[in-house]
């Protein structure tokens, strides 16, 4: 059979093939293609391609840059002839993948794939047009050897300096055609010598299998008591950080995310290092349980109380499944020699992340009971997706999977293992410390709460007592300022003992309660409000006759004391409605003294005029002088001024510049700066790319580059 | 998840419920290796340290112990990190050793080349170190011991110190015990010392530390030099070896500000150590005028900072540090364990008591409200001035001598800051006054007499607060109190501490003026004694005046 098309081939296939070729790569079927050469034209994009070539892993793709190197058609038996026995498995998975197609009994690469590849496939060259007497080979001289032996492995190309007296040992492998000329300095190894070199292999050595799995031994009981400890660390350090946020909410940066200084503050708060608090305030930000406010104060949301409301486990599931799929990568926020990545940012995302960590935890999944080996989990992950692999984040996968109690102890728990079977009961709630109901309270005014609180309780000892410890436990402070603050929000100091008493399993102490009553003696003691005007009086019956005067209840006055009353309106009109109700009233001054005629109304802001836009003003004569000093100076200067280069066409322009390029001749360019001002500048050009013209800038002697809109125009150095 | 009673927080601070029934072995089993912080009724906080745990590997305990232990008695998960955490930590300890070598004399020896590069990049440690001998082990420049030590503790990589102590100059001390007998506590103490080599021996005011002291003399059978706060501690001192050993009078020396007697058993006081003549510390000598054999710190806790220097030349001779409390104000836990040695016995207050060893104590703080004219005058008063005006207002006055005649039968002491205050209430209550001008002469025959129950009712400034005996005092008032000083605090309760021949219950009164600067400060001081188990109640004055009308 002559030539296949691709789409023919695909045509051929069987509904099964087509949908294994769906399965291995979805993105054919998004948006599910029209008909079969559609489905082909698809397959042979580049972008399919490239996502086809991330998901295979290394051998997969070994085997894939052996085939570039096969003139097509090939069989099978070429492609194993330069690789290994293992290639034939792999022949068929790629053409399951329609990476290749057949052609009869043989096979193809479709297009585009070759392109993807690159053109020195292993490090190979190009193919030789001339023949090679590979017999030769035995007289070489020690030097070519030496030649020969540094291209075998790639890169194929060397550098000569002239190629016109290549040297003895060049010039011998040139003779022998060993190499090939490719430019005027390059020499290459022709593919043929190459493999001939290579014993007829593509690489050294293929590696059609992964590493071992090494790890260290754990017990799931240890493993899951230690991944229990996780969650519950990390839902209250969640739970937290939103309190926390909401009583002192940092500013997000104008560039977006929160500052450095707010996240240690909010780090040494929880206990945590920065790079927890980076990850735990994205999960929070992923959930939208927190989010940037207009005011650019970053504060919970509703979504958070909500969140509250649920159990323990959803709790946890709802974040770890955004973790799963996020494509921000926590780890990037403050890593030392970078620039700095601000969480909540929004510099984080990466493509890839996201399966990293599928794979990752699978891998886990099928090593249970073991804490892996860092280095031999990357060499793994390395093997399996060597186009995406970034040894960092498999580094930062595990640990955000110990902070969320995926892992305990580096080994995957059975509340993970639940998690990525999609169970329906994850165990979680069960194994979380149940909540406790009552606290203890000590005689040095510290409380415990043996275990986590109820979120009523923890909310009201919140505001009554400093938290001092946290962990499985709780251990909360009483003191002055704890207790005024729940006064603050409406406690009375009953109610805080009451409280106490019926929470408390042991007896207030007496020490406490003292404190209380203290506080609760001394708190609203003094009391602040605001009033706009005030009316006194001597007499406490005109005060009280005022009070309850109708034709003035409007005015809503209250009483301070038996002879002050209080009202929020203007003075001023407080007296003329008085005054209109048939009263007497006057008005005084900040001492008391009395203001015999009402003061004359004036504005309370500061006088703000309109700008004057008014006609020109005959100037002075002392501006005049200036200016014309001004313009006899810049006449003289002007005489003195260069030539200017005479104004070039954009297409005059292009083509003088690609003239003057090959000729490596220097020469001078108008050059407008960004103000519009134009400058000469001597130069010699180098290249022009995208619209740039890189050279080497006479003045500075350095190397600049030039924008090919703003030259003004070129004419020949002088 | 097992049922345990110890609470394991993510910040290192261990919560121990001791209503547990188990609470009993896990305080015994986590005592060596965590600090006990606080221990107030219900639950007692212990705190890992690296100090803490590197005193638990000088004692011999592994992490594997600590961790073990940690695992069993928990009640929740422990967070794995902190585990990881106290094993690493632990793991430094002994990685380093201080050895002496036959040829080069002191050497630094490490079986990991790694920790032995790090440390001497030391800027610090450096200069302290010769040649490097080989691979694991560089010579030490001699007399840099202590500094060394100093230094390695401060880049976290503790040395373990194997390189022996001098023998000292043989002397012949035995314990005489006829009529009393050593306890058990102060006999392990001892021994925990000696087989340490040096290191502190943690024990409650009363428990009886100087016998302690004693004890360990006789164990070294050396010339010993003793150091302690004041002249009043050192003729206690005197006095306790004379009565508890084999030494007599001519055997045991004073050198402090009145005496300069070098004995083969010399007490010194710390001030005397301390005395510079133009600039220079003119009494050094003392410690090379003997080749001692030990030499004894008393009250390790308030050790000035000068004599940590001299402890650091003089690494190679035995040291016993004794002390109420390892927690310095000054925050140099750091020097003592690297300078004088690990903690080799600790027993907590609340447990000697139990033994019996120890009154209990009452802690009462009587709140006085100030009359109009006193807030008035202590509202409009120089903020520098507060202090001292609400602390020696006339209404305090009043309720100290209500409370002193309420109490005129017992042994009664006044404890106050100010001097016209304890004027004023020697005074007008007709009993003498202890101050710093009274001659030593004068104190002693006042205690005595005290002692003896001739007088009922002493007034004594704060230089009653350091190591005198008073056996019989029943009841303490305090009036004014330096500032929040929680060592104060806990001196001035050791003072009413020690047992009572009847087994009575003793009493301790805080006089403290409502709503004022006096309130926050006997509140930080309270905190410190609730911590320690001792809860505070609270009287109003009014109650104590209403019942004496006068």
């Amino acid at each position: 059979m002559s030539v296949n098309s691709f789409a023919d081939e695909l045509r051929a296939r069987s509904d099964e093939a087509i949908a294994a070729l769906f399965q291995v790569r979805p993105d054919l079927l998004s948006p599910v293609p029209t008909d079969l050469s559609a489905l082909s034209a698809r397959a042979n994009s580049t972008p399919s391609l490239m996502r086809a070539l991330e998901s295979l892993n290394k051998f997969q793709l070994e085997v894939l840059t052996a085939i570039c190197i096969l003139n097509e058609p090939f069989s099978k038996a070429e492609l194993l002839s330069i690789t290994t026995a293992d290639a034939g498995d792999e022949l068929l998975r790629l053409w399951a993948a329609a990476l290749v197609y057949k052609d009869g009994s043989k096979f193809r690469l479709p297009g585009n794939l070759r392109h993807l590849i690159g053109d020195e496939p292993a490090g190979l060259g190009p193919q030789s047009q001339k023949k090679i007497d590979f017999k030769s080979l035995k007289d070489i001289p020690t030097d070519s050897a030496a030649v020969l032996e540094r291209l075998t492995w790639g890169p194929p190309r060397g550098q000569v300096v002239n190629i016109k007296s290549p040297g003895k040992a060049i010039g011998w492998l040139l003779e022998n055609n060993y190499l090939m000329v490719m430019d005027s300095r390059t020499v290459v190894l022709p593919r043929e010598v190459g493999m001939n070199l290579r014993g007829g292999k593509v690489l050294k050595e293929f590696t059609p299998f992964a590493n071992k799995f090494i790890g260290t031994k754990r017990k799931q009981g240890d493993v899951d008591r230690a991944a229990i400890a996780n969650i519950s660390n990390f839902l209250r350090w969640c739970e937290e950080l939103a309190h926390n946020w909401s009583d002192e909410p940092p500013i997000a940066l104008r560039s977006g995310g929160i500052g450095i200084r707010d996240l240690k503050r909010s780090a040494h708060h929880l206990g945590v290092d920065e790079n927890t608090l980076a990850f735990v305030a994205e999960i929070l930000y992923l959930g939208g349980l927190i989010v940037v406010d207009t005011d650019d104060q970053i504060l919970p949301t509703n979504s958070f109380d909500i969140w509250m409301s649920r159990s323990l486990e959803e709790r946890w599931s709802s974040l770890v499944a955004l973790w799963f799929e996020t494509s921000r990568v926590s780890g990037l926020v403050g890593k030392s020699g970078e620039k700095n990545i601000a969480a909540l940012g929004p510099e984080l995302d990466r493509a890839g992340i996201a399966s990293m960590r599928k794979v990752t935890l699978n891998i886990l999944a099928q090593n249970l009971e073991q804490d892996p080996d860092i280095k031999n989990l990357q060499e793994i992950i390395a093997w399996q997706m060597p186009q995406r692999f970034n040894a960092e984040y498999i580094e930062w996968t595990l640990r955000e999977a110990e902070w969320l109690g995926l892992t305990g102890q580096g080994a995957l728990s059975e509340f993970g293992r639940a998690l990525l079977n999609e169970e329906e009961n994850l165990g979680v709630e069960n194994a979380l410390p149940k909540p406790v109901d009552h606290i203890l309270i000590q005689a040095d005014n510290s409380a415990i709460a043996p275990g986590p609180l109820t979120v009523e309780l923890s909310n009201m000892i919140g505001t009554i007592a400093d938290i001092e410890s946290r962990g499985g436990a709780s251990v909360y402070r009483f003191s002055e300022s704890s207790i005024r603050r729940g006064l603050d929000h409406g406690q009375t100091g009953e109610q805080i003992k009451d409280f106490l008493k019926k929470t408390s399993k042991t007896p207030v102490p007496q020490p406490l309660e003292y404190l209380i009553n203290d506080v609760a003696k001394r708190h609203g003691r003094l009391r602040v409000g605001s009033a706009t005007s005030y009316l006194r009086c001597e007499d406490e019956g005109l005060i009280t006759q005022i009070l309850y005067d109708k034709k003035i209840e409007h005015l809503q006055f209250r009483k301070l004391a038996p002879q002050v009353l209080v009202c929020d309106f203007e003075a001023g009109d407080v007296i003329n409605t008085l005054r209109e109700a048939g009263y007497l009233p006057a008005g005084e001054n900040m001492n008391g003294i009395l203001i015999s005629a009402p003061a004359i109304r004036r504005a309370k802001s500061r006088p703000r005029p309109p700008r004057v836009i008014s006609e020109v003003q005959a100037p002075n004569e002392i501006v005049i002088k200036a200016a014309v000093r001004t313009l006899r100076t810049g006449e003289k200067a002007s005489s003195h001024k260069p030539r200017e280069v005479p104004r070039t066409t954009a297409n005059e322009t292009l083509d003088l510049l690609h003239q003057y390029i090959e000729e490596q001749a220097s020469l001078t360019i108008g050059y407008a700066d960004t103000n519009g001002g134009v400058s000469n500048r001597l130069i010699d050009p180098i290249s022009i790319s995208l619209g740039t013209l890189i050279a080497r800038d006479h003045a500075t002697g350095e190397m600049a580059s030039f924008r090919i809109p703003r030259i003004t125009g070129v004419s020949p150095a002088k | 998840m097992t049922d345990g009673p110890l609470i394991v927080q993510s910040d290192k601070t261990l919560l121990l419920d001791i209503d547990h029934p188990l609470s009993d072995e896990c305080r015994r089993a986590i005592a060596s290796f965590a600090e006990l912080e606080k221990s107030p009724e219900h639950i007692h906080t212990y705190r890992l340290t690296p100090l803490g745990l590197w005193n638990a590997r000088a004692a011999g305990h592994d992490a594997e112990q600590v961790v073990d232990i940690l695992l069993k008695y928990s009640r929740f998960a422990v967070p794995h990190a902190l585990l990881v955490d106290v094993a690493e930590t632990m793991s430094r300890y002994g990685r380093l050793r201080l050895e002496a070598h036959p040829v080069h004399g002191l050497v630094l020896v490490s079986h990991d080349p790694a920790v032995l590069k790090e440390v001497t990049r030391g800027k610090k440690v450096a200069p302290m170190l010769g040649l490097q001998l080989d691979d694991e082990t560089i010579v030490v420049h001699p007399g840099q011991r202590g500094f060394l030590k100093q230094a390695l503790l401060k880049l976290g990589w503790p040395a373990e110190d194997f390189a022996g102590y001098v023998d000292g100059e043989h002397h012949e001390i035995d314990l005489v015990q006829d009529g009393w007998k050593i306890r058990k506590y102060q006999e392990l103490a001892a021994e925990g010392f000696w087989h340490g080599g040096s290191g502190v021996v943690v024990l409650p005011c009363g428990a009886g530390k100087t016998i302690v002291g004693a004890a360990a003399m006789a164990h070294a059978k050396a010339t010993t030099l003793i150091l302690v706060t004041n002249t009043i501690a050192a003729r206690q001192w005197r006095d306790e070896l004379l009565k508890r050993t084999t030494l007599n009078e001519d055997e045991i020396g004073e050198y402090s500000g009145s005496k300069k007697e070098i004995r083969p058993v010399t007490i010194a006081t710390y001030q005397v150590m301390t005395t510079r003549k133009q600039g220079v510390y003119a009494h050094l000598d003392l410690f090379d005028a003997i080749d001692w054999g030990l030499i004894i710190y008393d009250e390790v806790h308030l050790l000035p900072a000068p004599i940590f220097r001299f402890t650091a030349d003089i690494q190679s001779r035995r040291r016993l540090g004794l002390t109420a409390t390892l927690v310095r104000e000054d925050g140099m836990e750091g020097e003592v364990f690297s300078l004088i040695g690990p903690k080799r016995f600790d027993v907590p207050w609340r447990e000697i008591e139990a033994q019996g060893y120890i009154a209990p104590a009452d802690c009462i703080e009587v709140r006085v409200d100030l009359t109009e004219a006193e807030r008035l005058n202590y509202a409009t008063a120089e903020p520098e001035d507060r202090y001292r005006f609400c602390s020696t207002t006339a209404t305090k006055r009043k309720v100290a001598i209500a409370l002193a005649k309420k109490h005129s039968a017992e042994q009664v002491l006044i404890i106050g800051q100010y001097i016209d205050q304890l004027d004023a209430l020697s005074e007008e209550l007709g009993v003498p006054l202890i101050k710093g001008d009274t001659p030593i002469k004068e104190r002693e025959r006042l205690f005595g007499l005290y002692r003896a129950g001739e007088i009922k009712c002493l007034v004594v400034s704060k230089v009653a607060n350091f190591s005198i005996d008073l056996p019989d005092a029943t009841i303490a008032i305090q009036v004014s109190g330096t500032f929040g000083s929680r060592q104060e605090e806990a001196q001035r309760l050791g003072r009413i501490l020690r047992p009572k021949s009847d087994g009575r219950t003793a009493r301790f009164y805080s006089i403290v003026a409502r709503d004022t600067v006096d309130q926050d400060f006997a509140q930080n001081r309270q905190r410190f004694l609730a911590e320690q188990g001792y809860a505070y109640g609270i009287i109003d004055a009014e109650d104590i005046l209403s019942a004496n009308p006068d």
